[in-house]
């Protein structure tokens, strides 16, 4: 079953700044779509009066990671396309992928050491034979 | 009073230049000297270092088939067989390996590796007696070669 990796969306965002006119349009007409479609992610929207810092979407994952996202000057629809990105993505951070494997067991005949193809005399030790 | 334009000697200045210079310098940060530190000489050096690193994926595919190529050497070599005769066998007992998968196998799993020596080297054997022995056919069973339709 699909668990979505998205906890909560927080908006911070001010109510009489000029670059959170998006915010706002997005908290008035599509905040509630958005959170009706999405009903396993949780939608703060806080509003801090006042002259603050430029408005944010913040994004907190399952596995702890915490994404801030840059809403200034950004349209209702850009705000929402870019929410829905997030709740499609997974906590991992987004870098580059050196290998797309992974095992825990790469060896199932044990791993080559020098001494794999030698002959047996070099690494068994026989019984201690008393001398007779 | 509507003004619609600003005045003529009022000119913009920027306020977000730190922030410019850590995002290119945040490339330059595990360089060696002056250049993880001074914007101008990490400019020339981060411009490098990305070309460098884009011609550099053509030849990674190079030296990782060189690096297989000598492990696969190493290991037939210690089963007895040089690497042209074990490669040329392989193919021609129908083993369609690469050699990625052979290198990780003389690795991992080195009994594999070994069976697919001895089955190399019977091939060899079987392929001199064709040639030499001038049999009608080929006596052994590993140089016939099956056809799937």
């Amino acid at each position: 079953r699909y668990v979505r990796q998205l906890q909560r969306l927080q908006l911070l965002f001010s109510p009489t700044a000029a670059d959170a006119r998006g915010a706002r349009q997005f908290v008035e007409e599509a905040a509630q779509d958005f959170a009706r479609q999405h009903p396993d992610v949780v939608l703060y929207v806080s509003p801090h009066s006042g002259p603050g810092p430029a408005p944010v979407l913040r994004a907190e994952y399952l596995n702890g990671t915490v994404r801030d996202e840059l809403v200034a000057s950004k349209t209702s629809e850009e705000i929402v396309q870019l929410a829905t990105k997030l709740a499609n993505q997974s906590g991992l951070d987004i870098i580059r992928i050196r290998k797309p494997f992974h095992t825990d067991n790469p060896s199932v005949q044990g791993q080559w050491h020098p001494l794999t193809n030698k002959p047996s005399i070099l690494t068994v030790q026989g019984p201690r034979l008393q001398p007779q | 009073m509507v003004v619609l334009s600003a005045a003529r000697w009022v000119r913009s200045r920027l306020s977000d230049r730190f922030w410019r210079v850590q995002e290119v310098l945040k490339y330059a940060r595990h360089f060696r000297g002056r250049k993880n530190r001074c914007y101008k000489l990490a400019v020339r050096s981060i411009r490098r270092a990305f070309v460098k690193s884009t011609k550099a994926r053509r030849e990674k595919k190079r030296f990782l088939r060189a690096l297989w190529i000598t492990r696969i050497e190493a290991a037939s070599l210690e089963h007895g067989l040089k690497y042209p005769a074990f490669i040329s066998n392989l193919v021609k007992s129908q083993v369609e390996l690469n050699r990625k998968v052979l290198a990780d196998l003389a690795i991992y799993e080195p009994k594999t590796f070994k069976s697919l020596a001895a089955l190399a080297q019977r091939r060899r054997q079987e392929g001199f007696l064709a040639a030499l022995g001038d049999g009608k056919e080929p006596e052994g069973i590993f140089s016939r070669i099956v056809h799937h339709h």
